[in-house]
């Protein structure tokens, strides 16, 4: 039997994935709602609360985009219930707007939104530490360090959030929601009762945003004295050196100590905004210097300063924000050795590996429809004329476009940037914009700009990469998943913001799609390009294994022309001494090869 | 206390495989920890999980400090090599998995810098794929693995434990293949519990 660790009873101990003692935290801290929109390093949540929201009593859903997700969490707390909602760092970017705000409202039940920030960008854009968003909207925050304390600091984040009416932003980052670690299981706590009334904080008109903002101001005092706040921080050592640190950063501190064979005071801080002043400054008082060691911005480190300078306090500081510390990319072990090494003055021998090895690039699946589309989008172009296109992409696993050989990918901001950036080229350029975007996306955040492009009369060609699924996280559900959500048809979104030019082609159909494709492109006027298919993946997990094919080339037929592995470029592919070969351990079977128009002799056959 | 680099590439079902060493682990009242990083693609991208049982706070092991380094693949086991502490073992899966960026340019697979960088480490070559196959099951290639990574007795954790890590993570269908590829698994190595233990 595959048991499901999540729903375990108190006591249990099991071997968690920091997204998954989130699930199980929210479900001990008697949350009633929870929302998000996928996103790594959060995505996991979402898959456990998918499968067993039902069984906690969670109404749980995937929103449109974060701040919707936001939105829907804010308005269950506001009728006393307690409500999470999730979201991978930059999806915080998308939810700022009603973010700030929602520290003017206040909350009710209590809220608690989490932000797993991934330094190093590991699957991201940018290494933005959340913390200082939530400083800057004027949100509780707290930083856990472990998978257990990911939980734990969940339950305290909840019982403060509900104490002082405010919201409470969790900082996670990709070192700790994808560690597995042991955490044990508490109790499920009960749940609130709906209980709304209308309240004037609730509508932030200015009359009303203007008493708000001496409540922010309150909730966050009374949280810096709240009994809870002794339940985030810790200290131990005894050693003149402090150092002050937090999150994933504290976990790599006392391994690198004693590889260097040093001694220090360490103070973690679990609620890195508001501070603890008392206590900072007490153990501050205590030490002769005082080292910050803190993935991501200067966060603690420059609230702990400005305290300093506020009460005349002068000791020796070493941190990020004088160059001791590095600012960019996640701390391990290694690294906090390196600089500690520094700050101690000990002289420490770097290993260093000279070897070098091929790189591996991430690559599309085998059987994965935007291969097809993407050859298919290359070859239609050649045959137009279309030498030099601008080829404005998105977020999701079609970035991957970006690689060769397909080479379609030359410019990405954010999540629906593709279709904003397009009316932008398309305003200014004499080159064709042809620009890619996947289904959740496109609802994510595609669909304001594609309705600003149709407005203002802007002329590109738009892709939509329609496999039905949000798949670079693991294929969640998006609005066309049904049942037992009702689905949202993306044609007749285009078509019903007047769009007359719309192609609808399947992307292993080869031939058609050539046409299809042609077609858009020569149309004078804004078109949108519906590729739709399967993602691979998903398609696999429907089918029955007496229904795998896989192909193979019949090397008699073979003339060695390498159109397959250099324009098609299925990941099956290789070479060995000129010949081409199919990994029939890594075939699909998708057959998308065999069609003429990659293999003109024939050669790729279904291997028996 | 251990630490164990598993490697390959994404699809193998590496990251399967660590979580269940990491569950017996758990299961026997020890502290476990494990990192695993996705990157952008959900196939043929790389992937390494770092699995520490014993005292440790960081998931991330140290520079050359893996007691043993589990690979799926072999570009990746070269990939991974600082990692491994001096006198080490590497359990190398012979699969070959060709990068894209390669194949691209009609390169061939990479053989001389495996053979050169792994000739030097004390390595263990792992036929997990043939052994499976001749099971019946090229998908049990990863308890072939388990087996092979048991019987060197790095792990310190009980045949039970993993067994029923195994189990809980399995269908009840398939517990009697990998069963057997465990077994299969644990005689590849040629080396004995009591010998490293
Ligand atoms: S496209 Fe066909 S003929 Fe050309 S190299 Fe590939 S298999 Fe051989
Ligand atoms: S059938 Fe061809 S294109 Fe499809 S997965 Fe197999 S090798 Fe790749």
């Amino acid at each position: 039997m595959v048991l499901e660790p999540l729903l375990g009873p108190e006591g249990r101990t099991e071997f968690l994935l920091g997204n998954e003692a989130v699930a199980r935290g929210i479900y001990e801290a008697g949350v009633s709602v929870a929302s998000t929109y996928p996103g790594t390093p959060s995505s996991e949540i979402g898959d456990v609360l998918y499968r067993t929201s039902a069984q906690m009593g969670i109404k749980f859903e995937y929103c449109t985009n974060e701040k919707v997700a936001l939105e829907v969490a804010a308005a269950a707390s506001a009728g006393g219930l307690r409500s999470f909602v999730f979201m991978k760092h930059v999806g915080l970017n998308v939810a700022m707007d009603s973010f700030v705000s929602l520290s003017g409202s206040g909350v009710k039940g209590g809220m608690v939104v989490l932000s797993a920030d991934d330094p190093s960008m590991h699957s991201s854009q940018n290494e933005q530490d959340n913390r200082f968003l939530g400083k800057f909207a004027k949100v509780i925050v707290v930083e856990p360090s472990s998978p257990q304390e990911l939980k734990d600091f969940i339950l305290y984040a909840f019982d403060l959030s509900e104490e002082v009416g405010h919201p409470v932003l969790v900082r996670s980052v990709t070192r700790i929601s994808h560690i597995r670690a042991p955490v044990r299981l508490g109790k499920a706590r009960e749940k609130n009762s709906w209980g709304y009334r209308r309240n004037t904080s609730y509508v932030l008109m200015p009359e009303n945003a203007y008493a708000a903002q001496a409540s922010i101001a309150d909730r966050i005092e009374r949280a810096a004295s709240s009994r809870f706040r002794e339940a985030f921080d810790s200290s131990y050592g005894e050693s003149p050196t402090l150092i002050i640190t937090s999150g994933a950063a504290y976990n790599y501190i006392d391994e690198a100590l004693e590889m260097l064979n040093v001694r220090a005071r360490i103070l973690k801080i679990g609620m890195s905004f508001p501070l603890n002043r008392e206590r900072v400054m007490e153990e501050i008082g205590k030490a002769q210097r005082v080292v910050f060691v803190e993935e991501g911005g200067p966060f603690i480190e420059e609230q702990v300063l400005a305290l300093c300078a506020l009460n005349s306090i002068k000791k020796e500081f070493y941190g990020k924000m004088n160059g001791f510390v590095p600012t960019s990319y996640e701390m391990d072990v290694d690294r906090t050795a390196g600089f500690l090494s520094k700050i101690f003055g000990i002289e420490m021998d770097v290993k260093k590996d000279e070897s070098i090895v091929p790189r591996r690039e991430p690559v599309l699946c085998p059987g994965c429809p935007h291969r097809a589309t993407y050859y298919v989008a290359r070859m239609a172009m050649k045959q137009a004329g279309i030498r030099n296109p601008i080829a404005p992409t998105d977020i999701g696993c079609y970035t991957l476009g970006y690689y060769e050989p397909y080479q379609l990918g030359d410019f990405c901001l954010s999540m629906g940037s593709s279709v904003g950036s397009s009316s932008g080229f398309a305003m200014n350029s004499t080159e064709k914009v042809v620009s890619f975007i996947g289904d959740s996306t496109f609802f994510h955040a595609g669909i304001p700009a594609l309705v600003n492009a149709y407005h203002n009369n802007h002329n590109f060609v738009l892709v939509i990469m329609d496999n039905s699924v949000t798949a670079m996280t693991g294929g969640q559900p998006t609005p066309e998943t049904s049942p037992p959500f009702r689905r949202v048809d993306i044609e007749s979104v285009v078509r019903g913001i007047g769009i007359k030019n719309v192609f609808v082609m399947d992307p292993y159909d080869l031939k058609n799609s050539l046409e299809t494709f042609k077609k858009a492109l020569r149309s004078d006027d804004l078109a949108v390009v519906i590729s739709r298919r399967e993602c691979a993946l998903e398609a696999d997990r429907k089918r029955s294994p007496a229904d795998a094919k896989v192909f193979t080339i019949n090397q008699d037929k073979c003339n060695q022309c390498y159109n397959c592995v250099k324009n098609f470029s299925c990941a099956a592919f290789y070479t060995e001494d000129g010949k081409v070969y199919i990994d029939g351990e890594l075939c699909d079977g998708c057959s998308v090869c065999s069609e003429p128009l990659v293999c003109p002799f024939n050669a790729i056959e279904v291997k028996d | 206390m251990v630490s164990i680099v598993f490697a390959g590439v994404g699809g193998q079902g590496v990251i399967t495989v660590a979580i269940m060493v990491g569950r017996a682990a758990v299961a026997e009242g020890k502290n476990a920890l494990m990192t695993e990083l996705h990157g952008m693609a959900q196939r043929g991208g790389r992937i390494s999980v770092e699995v520490r049982i014993g005292d440790y706070k960081s998931a991330i092991i140290p520079t050359g400090s893996a007691d043993a380094l589990v690979a799926f693949e072999e570009l990746e086991a070269v990939r991974n090599i600082s990692k491994l502490k001096e006198g080490g073992i590497v359990l190398l899966n012979r699969r070959r998995i060709h990068p894209v960026s390669m194949t691209i340019r009609l390169q061939n697979y990479p053989e001389d810098i495996v053979e050169e960088r792994l000739g030097r480490v004390n390595k263990v070559d792992v036929d997990a794929d043939q052994v499976a196959l001749n099971l019946g099951n090229k998908k049990v290639a990863n308890t072939v693995m388990i087996g092979a990574l048991y019987s060197t007795g790095i792990l310190g954790i009980n045949e039970e434990s993993l067994v029923s890590a195994m189990k809980e993570s399995l269908p009840e269908k398939h517990w009697a293949v990998n069963m057997q590829a465990f077994e299969e698994g644990k005689k590849l190595t040629g080396l004995s519990v009591a010998n490293i233990a």
